[in-house]
C-alpha cells in the first residue's frame, strides 16, 4: 500500500505540471488567437496598423447613384473617380498611403444617400466622401458629412442651392449650377427665337432651382413664362405635356429635366416631330443622358463643362486613357459627369497632399484657395474654388447638335464658351451660409 | 367652348394611354388571377421582351456573317413583325423555366412566391446588364408606324395609334381565347376550381405552365410595344410593374374587364393631370386606386368574398 501511495505521491507534481502546461498553452493559444484574429476573421476592417509597418490606405468614399433615374451617369463619374485614384497610386498613394475606393449606391434616393454616407463615415472609416448626381441626394449626403466634420465632394450635382442656401463648410461643388447655365443660354435663346416661354421642371431641388434661375433671367430681359409644368421624377410619358405644349403655342421650352426622364422626352419629342418647333433649351444636358439616342433626339441648345473633343491640350490624352482603362464599357467615350468625376477626386488628393494631412480643416483651406489653370483643367479659361460659396467657378459651355460630325460620337457642336466671371451665381454668395471652422468637427483619418 | 376643344385631345390621349397601360397588366392578370402568384418579375420580363426584340432586330450572329447580313437587308417592317412575333416566343419559353422553380413554392405561404419571383426579378435585371450592357438602347421602327400627323392644329405621333390598336387587338384576342376556346375554358376553370379541374383529369402541372408562359408572354409583347415610347434600359421593368400591380388590384384579381377598365382610368388620370396638374401625374393613379379600394375593396370587378353579406 505504501508503495501504492508513493507511487501516487511521485505522480502528482507529474499531473500538476501537466495542468500548468495545459492551462498554459491554452492561455498562449487564446492569445495568440486573439492577436491574430483581427487580421484574419470576418471582421479585418478593423485591423490595427502597425506605423512601422505599411501605412493604414485612405479610404474615399463613392456616394454614386448605380440605380434609378441618375443611374447611368453615376456610373460615369464612378469611372472618373476611379481613374483618379488608380493615377494617384500609381505614383505611391498620398502621403504615403494607398488610395482605397468604397462605392455604395446611394439609388437616386435623399434617404439612401444618408444611410450610405453614415454607414462610410462610421463604418468603413472613409476619409473622405466624393459623388452624387441628383441634388436631393447631395443635400442629404453633405449634411452628415457635415455632422461629422467629413470632407465631401459634390462631383455632379447642379441645383444652385447647393452652393448657396445648403452650402456646407465641408461640402465642395464641383459641377457648374443651374444659374451659371442659365445665364450662359437665356438670354441668347430669348433673341435668336423669343418672348414666349414654356417650362418643364423635374419636379425636386435642383428643377425647381434651376427652373427658378431660368425664369428670373427671362423675366428680367421682358420674357414671360407662359406655364411652368413640373415632371415628376421617373416620368416615362410626356404624352400629355407635349400636347399641352402644342396648344400653349411657345417660342422656347426651357426643360429642366434630367437622367431617364430626359431620355424618354427627347424620343418622345422626336416622334411628334416637335424637335424643330417651338425652340429647345435643355439647362445642362449630361452626356450619358444623350449617347446613344441618335441625331434626331440631340435637339435644342444646352450647356456643359466640358466635351471630348474640345481643341485643347491634354483633352486627346485623357480620352486616350479613359478609353484604355474602360475598354468595354459602351460609352466611347467620356462626357462632363466622367470629367467632373475625374476632376473632382484629383483635385482633392492633390490638396491633401499640398496640405500634408488628411485634418479636414487644413485640407478645407487648401479647397478653399484652389485655382487650376486652364490647362490643366482641359478647359479655355483658369477655374477657381470661390471661398464664399465653395463652388468650382469654371467655363461653361453652351452647344446644340453636331451634324457634321468628324466621327460618330462627336455629336456636339460648341457654339459659345463663356469664362468663369460672365455667368458666376451673382446671388449665391448672399445665400450660401457657411459653418465656421471652429463649429465644424475636427476630423483626420 | 374653347375648353371643351382644348380637353378632348386630352380625353384621346387618356384613352391612348389607358390602352397601354391595360396592356401592360394583362399577362400580370392572368398569372395572379389562374396561379394566385404575384409574379415580381413581370417588369423584368417585359423589359427582357424589349431587349430580345432588340436582338431578333439586329441580330449579331458572329459564326453566321452571311446570314447576318442577309438578315440586316431585309426591310425594318419585316424585322420589326418578326420580333413582335418572336420576342414573346422566346421569353415565354424562358417563363417556362422560371414557372418550373415556383413548383415547389404552390400550396404553401405566398410568400415564398413573391419572394421567388422577387429575386428572379433581380437576376434578370443583372442578366440583361451582363448581356446587353447599361446604356440606353433603341428600337428602330419601320417608316410606316414612325413620324407623326396631325389633326387640325395638333400634331400626333404615328406609332403612339398604332402602340394603341395594337394594345386594343391584344385584349380582344385575350378575350377571345379566354371564352371561345375549350384552353380558355380550361383556364378559367382552373382559376375558378383548381382541385375540380385536376379532378376532371386535366393536368394542372401543364396548364400552370402554359398560363404562365402566356402571362410572360404578353409581358414581354407590351415591352416591345413600349420600347419605342419609354426606351429600353435594364431598369425599366420597375416602370411596368408597379402600374401592373395597381391596375389589377384596382380591376379586381383575375377579371380581363376589370384590368382593362382599370387601366383606360389610370391612363385617364395620368392624361388629364399630366395636361392640367402636371406634379399630380404620378401621383394621381395612387390616388385613384386609395379612392377606389376605400370604398370597394376587391376592385372594380373583383370577385365576393365568403365573408362579404
Amino acid at each position: 500500500m505504501n508503495e501504492i501511495d508513493d507511487a501516487a505521491e511521485r505522480e502528482q507534481p507529474n499531473v500538476q505540471r501537466r495542468r500548468v502546461l495545459k492551462a498554459s498553452a491554452l492561455a498562449v493559444a487564446t492569445a495568440g488567437a486573439y492577436a491574430v484574429a483581427p487580421f484574419y476573421g470576418p471582421w479585418r476592417h478593423n485591423h490595427v496598423w502597425s506605423q512601422t509597418a505599411q501605412k493604414k490606405p485612405l479610404v474615399i468614399g463613392l456616394t454614386m447613384d448605380a440605380s434609378g433615374q441618375y443611374a447611368a451617369s453615376g456610373m460615369d463619374e464612378r469611372l472618373g473617380a476611379m481613374l483618379a485614384i488608380k493615377e494617384m497610386n500609381a505614383k505611391g498613394g498620398v502621403l504615403g498611403r494607398t488610395i482605397e475606393a468604397i462605392h455604395i449606391d446611394t439609388e437616386t434616393t435623399p434617404a439612401t444617400g444618408s444611410r450610405v454616407a453614415e454607414r462610410l463615415i462610421t463604418r468603413n472609416e472613409a476619409a473622405f466622401l466624393i459623388g452624387a448626381l441628383h441634388s436631393g441626394v447631395a443635400n442629404a449626403i453633405s449634411q452628415v458629412a457635415q455632422k461629422y466634420g467629413v470632407i465631401y465632394l459634390n462631383s455632379n450635382s447642379s441645383s444652385p442651392t447647393e452652393s448657396g442656401k445648403d452650402c456646407h463648410r465641408v461640402k465642395f461643388v464641383w459641377d457648374g449650377n443651374g444659374t451659371n447655365f442659365a445665364l450662359a443660354i437665356v438670354k441668347n435663346a430669348m433673341t435668336v427665337n423669343g418672348k414666349n416661354w414654356v417650362m418643364l421642371t423635374n419636379d425636386y431641388v435642383w428643377g425647381h432651382n434651376t427652373a427658378k434661375a431660368m425664369r428670373t433671367i427671362v423675366e428680367a430681359n421682358g420674357g414671360k413664362i407662359v406655364e411652368e409644368m413640373l415632371v415628376p421624377q421617373n416620368t416615362r410619358d410626356f404624352s400629355s405635356y407635349l400636347l399641352k405644349i402644342q396648344q400653349l403655342k411657345p417660342n422656347v421650352v426651357a426643360a429642366a429635366v434630367g437622367g431617364d426622364d430626359i431620355k424618354a422626352l427627347r424620343q418622345q419629342v422626336v416622334q411628334l416631330k416637335m424637335n424643330k418647333s417651338p425652340a429647345w433649351i435643355n439647362n445642362q444636358q449630361d452626356w450619358p443622358d444623350v449617347y446613344g439616342l441618335g441625331p434626331e433626339a440631340i435637339f435644342g441648345v444646352f450647356g456643359t463643362n466640358w466635351y471630348y473633343r474640345l481643341d485643347l491640350p491634354g483633352v486627346k490624352e485623357f480620352v486616350a486613357a479613359y478609353q484604355s482603362t474602360y475598354p468595354g464599357v459602351q460609352i466611347r467615350v467620356p462626357g462632363n459627369t466622367y470629367y467632373n468625376g475625374y476632376m473632382a477626386t484629383r483635385e482633392l488628393l492633390r490638396a491633401v497632399e499640398r496640405a500634408g494631412t488628411t485634418n479636414n480643416i487644413r485640407v478645407i483651406k487648401e479647397l478653399e484657395n484652389l485655382k487650376v489653370p486652364a490647362r490643366e483643367r482641359m478647359q479655355d479659361f483658369d477655374a477657381y474654388m470661390n471661398p464664399a460659396t465653395h463652388q468650382m467657378q469654371q467655363t461653361i459651355y453652351m452647344a446644340t447638335y453636331n451634324d457634321t460630325p468628324a466621327e460618330k460620337d462627336d455629336i456636339f457642336k460648341i457654339l459659345s464658351k463663356l469664362p468663369p466671371k460672365e455667368v458666376e451665381d451673382p446671388e449665391a454668395p448672399a445665400a450660401c451660409k457657411l459653418e465656421s471652422y471652429e463649429s465644424t468637427p475636427t476630423y483626420e483619418m | 367652348m374653347d375648353f371643351v376643344v382644348n380637353l378632348l385631345p386630352h380625353l384621346a390621349n387618356g384613352v391612348s394611354l389607358g390602352l397601354l397601360f391595360a396592356l401592360i397588366a394583362l399577362g400580370f392578370m392572368l398569372i395572379v388571377g389562374v396561379m394566385e402568384t404575384i409574379n415580381l418579375a413581370h417588369g423584368s420580363l417585359f423589359a427582357l421582351g424589349m431587349y430580345v426584340a432588340l436582338f431578333v432586330m439586329a441580330p449579331k450572329l458572329a459564326l453566321f456573317p452571311a446570314v447576318e447580313a442577309w438578315y440586316a437587308s431585309l426591310p425594318l417592317a419585316g424585322r420589326y413583325a418578326v420580333a413582335l412575333a418572336l420576342a414573346p416566343v422566346f421569353v415565354g419559353a424562358f417563363g417556362m423555366l422560371l414557372e418550373l422553380c415556383m413548383r415547389r413554392t404552390y400550396g404553401r405561404d405566398p410568400l415564398y412566391g413573391l419572394l421567388l419571383t422577387f429575386g428572379a426579378a433581380l437576376v434578370i435585371e443583372e442578366l440583361i446588364r451582363l448581356v446587353w450592357g447599361s446604356g440606353e438602347r433603341q428600337l428602330a421602327l419601320p417608316e410606316s408606324i414612325s413620324g407623326a400627323f396631325a389633326i387640325g392644329d395638333l400634331v400626333y405621333a404615328r406609332y403612339r395609334l398604332f402602340a394603341s390598336g395594337f394594345a386594343l387587338a391584344m385584349i380582344v384576342l385575350l378575350w377571345l381565347f379566354l371564352e371561345k376556346t375549350p384552353y380558355g375554358a380550361i383556364i378559367k376553370a382552373g382559376a375558378h376550381d383548381s382541385e375540380m379541374v385536376r379532378a376532371l383529369g386535366i393536368n394542372l402541372s401543364r396548364l400552370r405552365l402554359f398560363v404562365f408562359a402566356l402571362g410572360v408572354a404578353l409581358a414581354a409583347i407590351a415591352g416591345v410595344v413600349m420600347a419605342p415610347i419609354w426606351g429600353i434600359r435594364p431598369h425599366v421593368g420597375v416602370d411596368a410593374v408597379v402600374p401592373a400591380f395597381l391596375i389589377i388590384v384596382l380591376g379586381g384579381v383575375g377579371s380581363l374587364w376589370g384590368a382593362v377598365i382599370a387601366g383606360l382610368m389610370v391612363g385617364m388620370v395620368v392624361g388629364l393631370t399630366g395636361a392640367y396638374a402636371s406634379e399630380w401625374s404620378l401621383l394621381s393613379m395612387y390616388l385613384l386606386f386609395i379612392a377606389i379600394v376605400t370604398w370597394r375593396a376587391r376592385g372594380l370587378f373583383g370577385k365576393k368574398s365568403v365573408l362579404d353579406a
